[in-house]
């Protein structure tokens, strides 16, 4: 890696800011890559695996390209090697790794030990592992090591977190329905789980607390969405299976044990099928929209009005259907039953300085009342706030069974790719082939410490009167997550004032960046540009 | 072991009776068999998206009949329903003569109405009605003549075939995008229904033909008719005015027990075994409390699900007919724009209630079949968490049923009020059904 020191006397001098492309309609063009790609993984099984199909994307060798690990299912999951060149088509190939285990629902990297190696959580039909980073994509077994209980349940949401003054993560982990009911599951969530660090003893977990009462998730995260320097744990929930359950929010401060926000401090009542996660400050305000997959509707969430002066509350309202990202039936082909939706990420995928919105689609099995053939979604951003679909346009309509995935710059170009996992049938990827897009910028942080990869910190550039800030999170999607360059679009921006809210709530001073450029920003220095060797 | 013991009883002192009427004795045991598949069918509604409540109470009414011709047929004083309801034929009877297992001929009867109407359930469902098919045939084919179990298993088919055969033309057979119309247009006028939620798919109403639909007992659609709701109108001295600002000003002075009986009957599709669910879970637990044979269970199921499929179709017919705007549409449009329901405000017009109209025919149809003055306790949602309410009567609970949609802000009082009396109107065609000779 070469790793060179931007100084400020070698940018251009004049308004630093970012805007956005305008005029244009927004765009985007994808190409299919799948066949060539080497990528060749399918999500399989029935009933235990109608949820889950995940996949998790990092740098398991250093290279700085993503690779990519995916759910098998009943099928063994495999991870691939990133091999494409830097700009060219995007190829992988299977390695030997040690991850290679059956009954994989999903997975999300995460450097649990700080140490150079990212490690995996790996949610299985069973037994849960977190795999530690070995290097060169090998990976070895540590729950063991770390003190770290697996259990034995259908995993099939995970979040972290590094507690304010904690050396080690706090993981959570929900659990699906209890599989050994047969006549009635229907209500039989099982336990979800907050493993914490042991205060015992250090670099190990304690015993896994309940998180109860428990409804089914299928995705979480740890976010501040009151920006008060503490994640809380956002759980979506499926309805289908839970009794008396509903959307949760945990509050998780430091040596408390956890607990729910209720109506009386603001959280709304909701309940939908909760498949899928994601976030991003849509409207520039700090706090961020949530985005929530279900069937026949999804959700986008901001927060309701606050008093002047009050701290925010958790009284979300649904801005879906007035963002138009509803997305509730195939936009393609004659099938039109409602969707079912899963995987659910904001990028911006044109560099248009506009977060953009991607859902993988596809039926839960047989459920003949919804879409057979229902394709994913690219809903691209427009200047007014509102989404416009553009999946077909963009050529990324897949109909297959679609579960996981991962919006991930797989070639190093600046554009961000699509990998998705689906069931039954081949995952599939595509390269990013967008004409014209705006400029970017890429992000890796570190810091010493445990949490190396300062997850919790907020990237945060300045964007006319406002500043665009994007949260680092692991968790969230569905079954899927990615620990990688951290990918802003700049728009027609050339250059860009960007700094870092440190997870402890640090602050650096505002650095002028060259645009179209990938930085590794060490704390307390400047950041520094990455070259390919 | 218990099974064994009336088996032996029954071989001994009942087993001559029965044959002359061609049956074997597992008494008790239908009920059993019908009872337990009635509570999957309920997680089924609850857990199949198409099963609006007016989709359940169709589904309720099938089965019900389905399950008293399984019955009755083995009875000397059992009364088909067909020439009774609507559109349904005679039904075969059994062969004369020969032996059949009346556990064996519900279980195929009430199991093959139930795949084939919750065919659409998914793989969970799909799931758990093959466990309960492999647990039902392994208790209830033990000990009992290969030829009777074909025989009884062809039968409840042949009832099940009948029944699903008659259905199939009532108009309510498809339900196409969860029961909300892919193009609607929507009337004009301030009096009339827009949509309320934020939901895409539900910027169409529910099931704006269900009312059109053939109804079961009730000679027609608009046998029960109603009175016009209030004239609409915005002037603060107007009836209609009155009517919102009552339901305004309850939501803005709701007591504890309000929002607890709100929520109580809220009832909502996904989240409950819906409305019509609702009063057949308190049936089931009346009928197992007081150990009811195959008998009464299927007469009450039976019933019951006739009356509340016909006070949909009323209802429905009578919501379209008027189709009026929901509370939250005026009182926000003329009182308070940032106003809010208690209950989630449901994606149809709103006059007449809906649950004021199902719940007033099942009160008639229960009293007929419990007593006026039977009091009871209602469990229906305890595993939601919500506890327990204790009713003096089924004309008590049907009332709190009906309330309940004013304390949740969803419905004007007219349409409470004149709600249950169009389903107690309705609930008399069910209730005057024959089902003894």
């Amino acid at each position: 890696m070469v790793v060179r020191h931007i100084s400020a006397f070698a940018l251009l001098c004049g308004t630093l800011v970012v805007e956005t492309a305008n005029a244009a309609e927004p765009s985007a063009l994808f190409a299919e890559e799948t066949s060539a790609s080497g990528l060749e993984a399918v999500f399989t099984g029935e009933w235990e695996y109608m949820v889950g199909g995940g996949t998790a994307v990092f740098d398991c060798d250093g290279d700085q390209k993503p690779d990519a690990y995916l759910a098998g299912g009943e099928s063994k999951a495999r991870l691939f090697r990133n091999v494409s060149a830097r700009g060219g088509a995007l190829r992988f190939e299977a390695v030997e790794s040690g991850l290679e285990v059956d009954k994989v629902l999903g997975a999300y990297p995460i450097n649990i030990d700080g140490d150079e190696h990212p490690d995996v959580m790996v949610l299985r039909q069973g037994e849960n592992l977190l795999m530690r980073g070995l290097g060169q994509c090998r990976f070895v077994r540590a729950n063991e090591e770390w003190g770290f209980e697996g259990g034995d349940a259908w995993s099939t949401a995970f979040a972290a977190t590094w507690e304010k003054g904690a050396s080690w993560p706090t993981l959570a982990i929900g659990n699906y329905i209890d599989r050994n009911e047969e006549i009635s599951p229907w209500g039989s969530c099982t336990d979800n789980w907050l493993h914490r660090p042991n205060s015992n003893e250090a670099r190990v977990f304690a015993k896994p607390l309940a998180l109860m009462p428990s409804f089914c998730p299928l995705a979480m995260m740890f976010s501040d969405w009151n920006r008060s320097g503490t994640p809380s744990l956002r759980v979506t929930n499926d309805r289908q299976y839970y009794e008396g359950g509903r959307e949760q929010l945990w509050r998780v401060d430091p040596l408390k044990p956890p607990s729910l926000y209720d109506e009386n401090e603001g959280w709304q009542y909701l309940r939908v099928w909760g498949m899928g996660i994601a976030s991003a400050d849509l409207d520039f305000d700090s706090y961020p929209e949530y985005a929530l997959t279900s069937m026949a509707d999804n959700k986008l969430q901001t927060l309701g009005e606050a008093k002047a002066g009050d701290p925010p509350k958790p009284n979300f309202k649904d801005i879906a259907f007035a963002k138009g990202v509803t997305a509730h039936r195939p936009y393609i082909g004659d099938d039109l039953r409602p969707s079912t939706a899963w995987h659910i990420q904001f990028e911006d995928v044109n560099n248009d300085g506009r977060v953009d919105l991607f859902i993988a689609k596809g039926n839960v099995a047989e459920m003949p009342d919804f879409a057979m053939k229902d394709p994913n979604n690219l809903l691209l951003q427009h200047e007014d706030g509102r989404f416009l679909e553009f999946g077909d346009k963009a050529g990324v309509d897949s109909v297959e069974q679609s579960r996981g995935g991962a919006l991930v710059d797989f070639n190093l170009d600046g554009k961000v790719d699509l990998l998705v996992v689906n069931r039954a049938s081949r995952a599939q990827v595509w390269r990013n082939t967008t004409e014209a897009p705006g400029h970017w910028l890429a992000f890796k942080l570190q810091q010493d410490g445990p949490n190396r990869d300062a997850i919790g910190a907020w990237l945060e550039i300045q964007r006319n009167e406002k500043i665009m800030g994007r949260e680092l999170t692991v968790g969230g999607g569905h079954a899927s997550g990615q620990l990688t360059w951290w990918h802003v679009g700049l728009g027609v921006a050339t250059q860009a004032k960007f700094r870092v809210r440190w997870p402890d709530g640090a602050v650096d001073d505002w650095q002028d960046l060259q645009a179209d450029q990938f930085y590794v920003v060490e704390r307390g220095k400047s950041a520094k540009q990455w070259l390919q060797e | 072991m218990k099974r064994t013991k009336i088996r032996k009883i029954f071989a001994v002192v009942l087993l001559m009776p029965l044959l002359v009427l061609g049956n074997t004795a597992h008494a008790g045991e239908p009920a059993k068999v019908i009872v337990a598949w009635y509570d999957l069918i309920l997680e089924l509604v609850r857990h199949t998206p198409t099963y609006s409540p007016p989709v359940a109470s169709r589904a309720f009414a099938y089965l019900g009949v389905a399950t008293h011709e399984a019955i009755a047929s083995g009875r000397a004083d059992g009364e088909s329903l067909a020439g009774q309801i609507n559109g349904l034929t005679a039904l075969p009877r059994r062969e004369s003569g020969k032996a059949y297992d009346d556990a064996v001929v519900v279980y195929a009867a009430v199991s093959l109405t139930t795949q084939n109407f919750f065919g659409n359930t998914g793989p969970t469902g799909e799931r758990a009605m093959k466990a309960m098919l492999r647990k039902q045939e392994k208790e209830l084919f033990q000990g009992v003549a290969p030829d009777v179990i074909e025989r009884s298993k062809a039968y409840g088919a042949v009832i099940a075939g009948h029944v699903l055969s008659w259905s199939e033309s009532d108009g309510g057979a498809v339900i196409e995008n969860m029961g909300f119309p892919l193009q609607y247009d929507l009337i004009e006028g301030k009096s009339h229904w827009v949509p309320t939620s934020a939901i895409q798919q539900q910027q169409a109403p529910l099931l704006p033909n269900w009312g059109k639909n053939r109804t079961f007992a009730m000679p027609s659609r608009s046998s029960c008719p109603l009175p016009p709701p209030p004239e609409y109108s915005e002037e603060p001295t107007s009836q209609f005015y009155l009517e919102a600002k009552d339901v305004y000003d309850t939501s803005k002075s709701l007591t504890e027990e309000q929002e607890v009986i709100a929520r109580f009957w809220s009832d909502d599709p996904m989240m409950s075994p819906t409305p019509p669910g609702h009063w057949i879970y308190i049936a089931l637990r009346l009928l197992e409390d007081e150990r009811a044979d195959a008998a009464r269970a299927a007469d009450v199921l039976a019933r019951l699900g006739i009356a509340i499929a016909d006070g949909f179709i009323g209802c429905w017919d009578s919501k379209y007919q008027y189709d009026l705007l929901r509370p939250i549409t005026y009182i926000r449009r003329t009182m308070d724009p940032k106003w809010n329901t208690l209950l989630i405000t449901p994606p149809f017009p709103e006059y007449p209630s809906g649950h004021s109209s199902q719940s007033g025919a099942a009160e008639v149809v229960m009293a007929s079949l419990f007593g006026e003055s039977f009091a009871f306790v209602d469990a229906t949602h305890e595993r939601d968490g919500i506890k327990p309410r204790k009713f003096a009567s089924f004309r008590a609970a049907a009332e709190e049923a009906a309330i309940s949609r004013l304390y949740g802000g969803i419905h004007f009082r007219a349409a409470i009020e004149r709600g249950l009396e169009q389903g107690r109107c309705i609930g008399k065609h069910a209730a005057a059904l024959k089902t003894k000779r």
